[in-house]
């Protein structure tokens, strides 16, 4: 079964947890992995819907648009980038019982998120008031890149909340060396949103 | 990993205590029996709902000069009952009703993965009929299920509110599908392996990616529909740069495979139930489940072919079309399954029998006019006309509700202990199925000869075929009126059933009915197929299932 494989998947009773834990455990990762596969549903369908307006053949940016700041836009990136990294050392770190460490990585984590939100209002404010690029005036192209990178903002931000949740948790001893769901959970998830950002930053910025 | 999903000590052995008190019992309750039984009730009340407004319609079109309601109305009405028909009855009918009262007692599970997640999926449910029921109050939506811009653009406030319950309907879909896949992927009982679990399961198991997935789809488009209403963002208005043809291919890319959602689990129940009145093995176990998966899998490659007449590009008209007929291949596949199962069988035409053959027939109809339909220079004549009305009512009446009924009177005594009235039955069905055929077999020449779909007045040269259609709809309402009074009927009076009053030999046949709230006292093994009929039964630890034994109650985690 493709869920043996993953990290902690369905290798019942083999770490150190008792049967009842591995299994719900099992359960709540493969529950995970599936909702994150229809919430991928939801960004390729509007990713879809940009991709044929823009095909249409009226021309790309539409006339009156200019291209979008790359360089702003890559430095953001790499910081969103940057904290995939420290999530995935957060874990480890907890994995290897090392509490110290683990609350860095993790508070890095919660601020890069943070400073790729400011970097995305940033460039908002700079194109609504300077550019005057609008969500609702400015055609195809205000109506999918305001609402793709707004969704995906949306899912920063609930990232960011959610990991702010699991680092209390951990503080308050919630997760043990062994039981630590949550926190493959939020790393499978702050993990998730920065792959949806590879295809958004590709298609926007990029081609 | 083996392929017993299920280890000692492990949720398998866990038994929670039991629910107390009315609310957590019947109302907020985490059972999935429970939460199928209410997605039954709610589908069933908003199905005389959206029966009535059938029965507007075709009131209606008693005169060829209409009458009964004005043109807006009308408008309004025929939106509703597709809305409603798809999204309130149907889907939930199938999936969130049958598939979570038999699902995990046929793979041998104590409960579905997510309970809590489960009972969620199931209040959302009539918190967004309400809703898109009420749009009536605000100006329902005008521009038929399928909404097409930019007439649902233009419409009234209440097609934002049809959006947004749609949207609601989504994600309890979504959630469903997400828990059966885990349920199916994780729980089943030790020795059930993939080839071992009954067809039932295996269709529920083609369904759940597309509830997960199409849905999701839909999810988007709705959302920029509900956005450029509320907001004035373009996406799908052609004067601003959007494109009312996206809106048509997010919207199919769902409703195409939403037609499998609609029809897979059924054929799942018929091939629980022919089998079991038949007293035979089922014909091609293994080519009956893989073709649920093939038509799920071809499902998404296909939805352009509502789209021929859209400007679709013509190197593209031709793929989509091949690619439809393939999907009929795995169809008669089970078609012939059924046939062969049937064929020198020993049968027992009990009503839940009768359902199933009749469906077998009339989904066969139902297919061959998408045949017909899928063939471009056909579509492009009857595209639009009643063709295609008498085509859909015949794969989802003939085919979905008449699965419905047939699991109805199959699981009924499951259910609830006691035996549906057989006579009752019998006439239920005879009229359903004659009043069903007067109704839209003559809808078929009604569209060969151009009469188009979705108007309040017609030609007067269509009217005799209208009148007759009409008053075998009559027919059929009344047989469906004889069906709840039956339901109601035989919960107090019906005859006590046993544990096992068809001699089913899926594990949910093999404990009490209704079973306990924890469904097993053990968790058997499986050993083999479940439809050796005249074979002892594959399983080993039921023993204690039927007897008073007191059983072990874990702690609440």
């Amino acid at each position: 079964m493709a869920v043996a494989s993953l990290p902690h998947g369905s290798s019942a009773g083999h770490d150190g947890v008792d049967q009842l834990y591995a299994d719900t455990r099992a359960l709540r990762l493969q529950g995970m992995l599936l909702f994150l596969v229809s919430d991928c549903i939801l960004f390729s369908s509007f990713i879809f819907a940009y991709l044929y307006m823009r095909n249409s053949g009226q021309g790309w940016p539409p006339a009156g648009i200019s291209r979008l700041d790359v360089a702003f836009a890559s430095v953001n990136s790499v910081v969103l980038f940057g904290s995939g990294a420290t999530m995935h050392y957060a874990l480890e770190n907890w994995k290897h019982n090392n509490f110290g460490r683990y609350a860095l990585f993790m508070l890095a984590t919660i601020v890069l998120g943070i400073g790729f939100l400011s970097g995305q209002a940033y460039e908002y404010t700079n194109l609504i008031f300077k550019e005057h690029v609008t969500w609702a005036g400015s055609g195809i192209f205000g109506a999918s890149f305001f609402t793709l990178t707004g969704m995906h903002g949306f899912h920063v931000s609930v990232g960011v909340l959610y990991l702010i949740i699991l680092f209390l948790q951990s503080v308050h001893g919630v997760y043990t060396k062994d039981k630590y769901f949550g926190l493959t959970a939020g790393t499978l998830y702050w993990h998730f949103v920065d792959v949806i950002w590879v295809v958004l930053f590709s298609i926007f910025y990029l081609i | 990993m083996s392929a017993t999903a299920v280890h000692a000590g492990g949720i398998a052995d866990h038994i929670h205590p039991e629910p107390q008190g009315f609310v957590r019992r019947y109302i907020f309750s985490i059972d999935h029996k429970i939460i199928g039984i209410q997605y039954l009730i709610t589908g069933f009340v908003f199905l005389i709902l959206a029966g009535m407004l059938a029965e507007v319609i075709r009131t209606q079109l008693l005169h060829a000069n209409g009458g009964f309601v004005s043109p807006d109305v009308y408008n309004e009405v025929y939106s509703m009952h597709g809305s409603a028909m798809v999204w309130l009855v149907i889907i939930p009918l199938i999936t969130g009703g049958f598939g979570n009262v038999i699902m995990p007692l046929q793979i041998g599970a104590r409960d579905v993965a997510f309970p809590w997640l489960n009972m969620i999926s199931f209040w959302i449910f009539p918190v967004a009929g309400l809703m898109l029921f009420s749009s009536f109050l605000i100006g329902a939506p005008v521009a038929g299920w399928t909404e097409y811009p930019p007439m649902s653009l233009q419409a009234g406030p209440g097609t934002s509110m049809w959006a947004a319950a749609i949207f609601l309907i989504g994600v309890s879909s979504t959630l469903t599908g997400i828990n059966f896949v885990v349920t199916m992927f994780q729980m089943r009982a030790p020795g059930m392996t993939w080839t071992r679990m009954p067809l039932f399961c295996w269709a529920q198991l083609a369904t759940a990616p597309l509830l997960m997935i199409a849905t999701t789809a839909l999810a988007a488009a709705l959302a920029a529909l509900f956005i450029e209403r509320q907001f004035g963002v373009p996406f799908y208005d052609p004067t601003k740069g959007g494109s009312p043809v996206m809106w048509q291919h997010m919207f199919w890319f769902y409703s195409h495979p939403a037609v499998y959602i609609m029809v897979l689990p059924a054929f799942g129940m018929i091939s629980e139930i022919i089998p079991t009145f038949a007293r035979k093995p089922i014909f091609g176990y293994k080519l009956i489940a893989f073709s649920s998966m093939a038509i799920a899998l071809a499902g998404f490659m296909v939805w352009a072919h509502h789209m021929f007449t859209s400007g679709l590009a013509p190197y593209l008209q031709l793929p989509f079309m091949i690619i439809t007929f393939i999907i009929a291949i795995p169809t008669g596949v089970k078609i012939f399954s059924w046939t062969a199962t049937l064929w020198g069988g020993k049968i027992h035409f009990t009503t839940s029998m009768l359902f199933a053959v009749g469906f077998v027939a009339l989904f066969t109809l139902g297919g061959i006019t998408g045949i017909f339909l899928a063939a471009v220079p056909f579509d492009l004549h009857v595209h639009g006309t009643y063709f295609v009305v008498a085509h859909f009512h015949y794969v989802l009446v003939g085919g979905s509700l008449m699965g419905v009924f047939a699991g109805t009177y199959f699981y009924f005594p499951k259910m609830s202990g006691r035996l549906m009235n057989e006579t009752l039955g019998k006439w239920h069905f005879w009229l359903f199925f004659i009043g069903f055929n007067g109704t839209f077999l003559p809808q078929h020449w009604l569209g060969m000869l151009g009469m188009p779909r979705r108007v309040p007045e017609y030609d007067p040269q269509f009217q005799f075929w209208n009148d007759f259609s009409s008053i075998s709809s009559y027919v059929m309402t009344f047989s469906i009126l004889l069906f709840f009074i039956n339901v109601l009927w035989s919960l107090r009076n019906g005859k006590k059933s046993g544990p096992n009053p068809w001699g089913g030999r899926t594990l949910d046949w093999q404990i009490p009915s209704p079973p306990h709230y924890y469904n097993f006292k053990n968790i058997p093994t499986v050993y083999g197929l479940p439809y050796d009929f005249g074979q002892p039964l594959p399983y080993k630890g039921l023993e204690e299932e039927l007897t008073d034994s007191p059983v072990h109650v874990g702690a609440h985690y």
